[in-house]
């Protein structure tokens, strides 16, 4: 089923971008974002995007991308929420794991409880480890909380009981009787949103899930109606954190599934965008103007997480593992009192912005780096006077190289210097330090300053080419095309591997799998373009952390073998050491039921010229300490299947490549930048 | 003879390291300080022992050729200024060239570079061309290591050779290979040898990550890195005398109490006197207690542990760690006292209680001179709990030891943190569903303690609650645990937080059976142990409490009416009902 035309909304701090395919064609469309009522921004895209020959009543596909359950958490705007705990843990959802956040800051704090301690209530009951129930529920302690809940008049309300993944009798009765009390607000059950053992963690996330839901429906609930309003028919999708679309419904049942909805999606528009340059292993890497984020991909396929912070909460449900570094083309370099050169935390933001934006910004930034040493056009930013500015990046770095004893040139490469050494520390986290090789990797840089910096990374990390993809400014709106509807089941079932019965698991995975093709067939799907993947988190007996490995949801006992196996070469991997004669234990089940969407063929039109046409002009250009007179090449005409070497710069309209002297560029037929750095 | 820790004057040996520049340095101090984290990050995920793969009581660093720190993983504060000593200890026994590529040396000898007998420290050299270059080392808390009583954290040893395996430096492993005898004979003294031997080898995989990363470090700055490494440790240095010229001349005394040492021997002071002189710090343990038969010695690492976390508080916490930081901190104990034992005294303790009293001390001096830079007394112990018997499910021996948060001290703006590790530990609990799971044990309670913070314009942190129940088998229960007595001082004006307190409970959690702050007992099947532990003490005067504030703690129930009655006064209380009423 290939939809005709579809249209990708991601809302971002300052612009809501638009991918448009209809026809074959791609359209890209901004619009100012409107953090008050983040839908306006989606109706005033949608009008511009009616304007440009993309029919609203024409559109088969509408995905999204949201920020209002992140926001919602940032800010801790959620609802007022209740939470319904077993007898004698009220406060764990406070005491959380007792580490405090900073082990030398006094002024440390911590995370204000999602739930106060006023609205937690506690009920009677226990079920053991292996879900054999010790004490029954004590009903009538939760008729007496529900009279409390109808009186307090929360409007959201998460049970987490403790080992609800062995057995949810309690809470799904716990459930019930606030229904028959009366209660009618949400209610989010903690083996329904994550089943899985710890229960800080299990509480958190169910108690994050009910405070957004109320958020999140009053937000889709316009959104959809007013898409509708403007013509369009297709139904709004949402795109999770683990890199998949969703119904708005499912969305509205589980909010917390979508905390990184935006960088989820870019990820996955990076993913597509690599994939078609025929690299299924990348590293992504999205530098914007205050810090950047980097992700793995193997074999096509974002790397997922469970273990994931959003502000200061541990979110446990599956997510593209996105790791941050605190440095943008923003970030402000200064010398420290005890010499050494830093750069960020600080950042001058979008406002004042670095001093060549001209708009009263005076330390000196990253960009203002790649200014001063020519790799960037100075005048790309609008400022009013580009002499009055020039001046100024020069002086503040003659300040700081008055500091350093060097030269000014010399300055600005060392801030370069310190900003790549925080950004390979990050790149090294998600590729080396979980086992891969480097050498067999992409990096794909996006963002407006990931292609200035991505060449030099990744000669530093023996990273063998760079790309950068055409649509390298909406990456986020053009993966919500090309995702994948997922919905992702899971429950712990902590028991010795040797122990496990392959019928239970077999059982489990097929409740697991009716359940999905259940949720797939009522958006249309059929059994051609679903497909399901099963995965088992395994551990030696008696560590704690898990590897997930992929398994045959039709389990026998050569299939718990095999998966076995399969651990102990991925723990080996991972931690350069195995031990097959340990015993290994079963942690969490998992599966994924997928639908499958066929991406757009978006061919891009045949660019005719020679590739010495595209030069615009020659500039000084400062590389690695080097000058050169570099060709700076115009990205919009350059030819497809052209090749040069560096040095060069290429400026393009959402992003400028530096290319170093041992580097050569191609331009490939998907119009992404593919540059070989060398040994 | 008194223990001197000087860290000697700056760039020893090293004449241009002044010439290195400020990129340079960078570049290298965030390198050095990656290798470190990731050697962290190998070891959480690959341990055995809850204590280190949950808890996280483990540690990372990397030393220079010369044997001083360059870099650590922030996780374990008592480990910190410790580790340097097991690597001084290791290079003494097996000097670097004696040492070869793949070998490694194990230890856990409190009185030969170590703390107290479950943390071992394994330190590997780095070779780069043939030549030691580096080391790489970590320490890690096993959860048994033989002695007297399961979990080897007993309450009721005199002499460490009850508290478990001493472990001199040894070669612990030759060219990559382990030795296998060093091995056996480990394995042969404790409770759960299989769990040693998977801890141990997560130790050994965190160094051969720091091995390779660092070996590639080293190759890509060659002959220079020595110099460069000198630079790293002048600028924390430089840093850190900056931060203590801006302390006021002067010298600060303080001296605060131990309950016991569990064997009779009650108020055992830790006396302190902070000298501040120009630049550098001095810290004297002069008047502090003679080494005691309970096993609450710390040994002179552990207090040099203690006292330069405590420095590192005051002064700027973003410094890095590593050996420049100590250079300015001179630290005098004498020998024979609680906070620098002399063979044979009994130790586990010293490491986990006296290390908290010791921080409060030195902080306490600091807090008569910069009270904004300091917090009040936090809980001060950290609750050590040992069960110990046969799981009836499995029919194998078990060893459960964990500790417990409290109050954090209240601090000039803010309250402290409730139910939090304070100052010398920040372990992560064990969730309920993993211990149970793990364990025959089940926890029946985990609530907050109310009323157990200081009262204070600033609320002292809150105590928690923890009940656990020994399922069907007899058990035995160790507590090691201090501020039952003396309880966490207020400061400016605030109040003594709650003292901690233990018992025996029943079904309903009434108590039955008082337990005293250090213990060893058999349990019966179906005994429940209730361990609650300090509040800390407040900051500022009571009286000057926001009455909002209050009004927050009466609704959220984490003071009640009647405390607050007693503690704030009625005009306060008053002004917190009409907040209420609202």
């Amino acid at each position: 089923m290939t939809e005709e035309t579809r249209v990708g909304v991601d809302i971002g701090g300052t612009f809501t971008d638009f991918v448009t395919v209809s026809e074959g064609r791609l359209g890209v469309t901004k619009v100012p974002s409107t953090p008050d009522a983040p839908e306006r921004a989606v109706l005033d895209g949608l009008e511009s995007v009616d304007a440009d020959g993309v029919d609203p009543a024409a559109v088969d596909f509408f995905g999204h991308g949201t920020t209002v359950a992140t926001n919602a958490v940032l800010e801790g705007e959620w609802a007022d929420t209740a939470l319904v705990t077993t007898e004698g843990f009220r406060d764990a959802l406070e005491i959380g794991r007792q580490n405090r956040p900073d082990i030398y800051d006094f002024q440390a704090e911590k995370p204000t409880p999602v739930v106060e301690r006023d609205r937690r209530y506690e009920v009677g009951g226990r079920v053991d480890e292996r879900g054999a129930e010790l004490e029954p529920l004590a009903e009538s302690d939760v008729r007496e909380l529900a009279a409390e809940l109808r009186e307090t008049g929360v409007e959201s309300v998460a049970v987490s009981l403790l080992f609800p993944f062995e057995n949810d009798d309690h809470e799904r009765r716990v459930r019930e009787i606030l229904r028959e009390e009366g209660v009618d607000v949400p209610v989010s059950l903690s083996s329904a949103v994550l089943p899985e053992i710890r229960e800080y963690e299990r509480t958190l996330t169910t108690a994050l899930n009910a405070g957004l839901k109320p958020v999140m429906d009053r937000y889709l609930g316009r959104l959809t109606d007013e898409v509708a309003d403007a013509g369009v028919d297709a139904p709004v999708k949402i795109m999770q954190s683990n890199g998949g679309i969703i119904t708005a419904d499912a969305a509205r049942e589980r909010p917390v599934n979508t905390l990184l909805s935006g960088p989820a999606a870019g990820v996955q528009g990076a993913t597509h965008v690599a994939g078609a340059c025929g690299f299924d292993d990348v590293v992504t890497m999205d530098m914007g103007g205050t810090s950047t984020d980097v992700s793995l991909v193997t074999d096509g396929e974002p790397f997922v997480t469970t273990d994931t912070n959003v502000g200061d909460y541990p979110v446990s449900v599956p997510t593209v593992d996105i790791h941050t570094v605190g440095a943008g083309g923003g970030s402000i370099a200064w010398l420290d009192s005890g010499g050494a050169l830093r750069v960020g935390p600080r950042s001058a933001g979008a406002t004042p912005g670095p001093i060549c934006y001209g708009r009263g910004g005076t330390d000196p930034t990253i960009t203002d780096a790649h200014l001063l040493l020519g790799r960037i056009d100075p005048g790309a930013f609008l400022a009013d006077d580009l002499s009055e500015t020039r001046e100024a990046v020069e002086s503040a770095f003659a300040d700081l190289a008055a500091e350093l004893d060097t030269t000014p040139e010399g300055a600005a490469q060392g801030v370069l210097d310190v900003a790549n050494a925080n950004m390979e520390r990050a790149l090294r986290v998600v590729s080396v330090e979980r086992g891969h090789d480097p050498r067999e990797f992409a990096l794909v840089a996006f963002g407006g300053a990931g292609p200035l910096h991505a060449t030099e990374l990744a000669a530093a990390l023996d990273v063998p080419r760079v790309v950068v993809p055409r649509t390298a400014g909406v990456l986020s709106a053009l993966g919500l095309l090309i995702s994948d509807v997922i919905y992702d089941y899971s429950t712990s079932r902590v028991r010795r591997l040797a122990d496990v019965d392959a019928r239970d698991v077999r059982d489990t995975f097929s409740e697991f799998v009716a359940q999905g093709r259940e949720r797939l067939a009522a958006e249309g799907r059929t059994d051609e373009t679903v497909q399901f993947e099963a995965s088992m988190d395994l551990r030696y007996a008696g560590q704690s952390f898990e590897l997930s490995v992929p398994v045959d949801p039709d389990v026998d006992a050569s299939t718990l073998d095999e998966a076995r196996d399969r651990f102990d070469a991925a723990h080996e991997r991972r931690y350069g050491h195995a031990s097959p004669e340990e015993p290994v234990e079963l942690v969490t089940l998992r599966l994924r039921a997928r639908g499958l969407v066929s991406p757009p063929d978006l061919t891009v039109e045949a660019r005719e010229g020679a590739v010495s046409d595209a030069v615009r002009e020659t500039r000084r250009v400062v590389l690695s300490g080097d000058a050169y007179d570099a060709p700076i090449y115009d990205r919009s005409l350059l030819p497809l299947g052209g090749e040069f070497d560096g040095p060069a710069v290429v400026e393009g309209a959402e992003s400028t490549v530096v290319v170093h002297s041992d580097q050569r560029v191609r331009i490939d037929d998907s119009a992404a930048l593919v540059v070989e750095v060398g040994e | 003879m008194t223990a001197r820790d000087e860290a000697g004057a700056a760039g020893d040996g090293a004449g241009d390291a002044a010439d290195v520049d400020p990129v340079t340095l960078e570049v290298v101090r965030n390198a050095c300080a990656a290798i470190a984290e990731e050697m962290n990050a190998n070891l959480v995920r690959t341990g055995y022992s809850p204590n280190i793969k949950e808890r996280r009581d483990c540690s990372t660093a990397l030393f220079d050729a010369e044997g001083e720190m360059i870099a650590q993983a922030e996780t374990m504060p008592v480990h910190l200024g410790a580790m340097p000593f097991s690597v001084r200890a290791a290079v003494d026994r097996f000097p670097r060239e004696t040492l070869s590529p793949g070998d490694a040396v194990l230890l856990n000898d409190p009185f030969r570079g170590g703390a107290h007998l479950p943390d071992l420290t394994l330190v590997s050299p780095v070779f780069v061309d043939g030549e030691v270059v580096a080391y790489a080392a970590n320490r890690a808390h096993h959860a048994d290591i033989g002695g007297a009583r399961a979990g080897s954290v007993a309450a009721d040893s005199t002499e460490i050779y009850q508290e478990g395996l001493r472990i001199p430096p040894v070669k612990y492993a030759s060219g990559d290979e382990v030795n296998e005898d060093v091995l056996a004979m480990i394995l042969a003294n404790v409770r759960t040898p299989e769990e040693r031997r998977g801890d141990l080898r997560a130790q050994e995989a965190a160094n051969a990550t720091g091995r390779r990363r660092f070996a590639d470090l080293a190759e890509r700055h060659g002959d220079e890195l020595p110099t460069i490494l000198d630079a790293v440790k002048d600028y924390s240095e430089r840093r850190m005398r900056a931060e203590i010229s801006d302390l006021p001349d002067g010298t600060y005394e303080f001296s605060d109490l131990l309950d016991d040492d569990g064997r009779g021997n009650e108020d055992l002071p830790v006396e302190v006197a902070v000298t501040v002189d120009g630049d550098e710090v001095v810290v004297d343990f002069e008047g502090t207690a003679a080494q005691t038969e309970g096993p609450i010695n710390a040994v002179f690492a552990v207090t040099a542990s203690a006292t330069y976390y405590a420095v590192r508080c005051v002064t700027d916490p973003d410094i890095p760690p590593n050996h420049g930081c100590y250079r300015p901190v001179t630290i005098e104990a004498p020998e024979g006292t609680i906070v620098n034992p002399t063979l044979p005294a009994a130790v586990v303790g010293g490491n986990l209680e006296t290390s908290q009293r010791v921080t409060d001390a030195v902080l306490g001096a600091f807090g008569s001179v910069v009270p904004e830079r300091v917090v009040a007394g936090s809980q001060g112990t950290m609750n050590n709990v040992t069960f110990g018997g046969t799981d009836p499910r499995t029919e194998s021996p078990y060893a459960f030891y964990e500790t417990q948060g409290g109050g954090f001290g209240g601090r000039a703006g803010k309250d402290g943190m409730d139910a939090v590790h304070v100052h010398m530990s920040n372990t992560m609990n064990t969730p309920a569903e993993v211990l149970e799971t793990a364990y025959p044990l089940r926890v029946e309670r985990y609530e907050l303690r109310e009323n157990s913070g200081g009262a204070g314009q600033f609320r002292g942190g809150l105590g928690l609650r923890r009940d656990i129940r020994v399922r069907d088998h007899e058990a035995t229960f160790s507590l090691l645990a201090d501020r039952r007595t003396h309880a966490p001082y207020g400061l400016a004006g605030g109040e003594d937080g709650e003292p901690g307190d233990a018992a025996l409970v029943d079904d309903d959690g009434a108590d039955v059976d008082r337990l005293p702050g250090k213990t060893t007992r058999e349990l019966p099947p179906g005994s429940v142990v209730s361990i609650r532990t300090p509040g800390a003490g407040g900051y500022g005067p009571a009286s000057d409490r926001d009455p909002a504030a209050l009004a927050r703690d009466l609704r959220l129930g984490v003071v009640t009416e009647s405390d607050a009655k007693s503690t704030y006064g009625d005009r306060l209380l008053d002004a917190a009902r009409e907040y209420l009423s609202e």
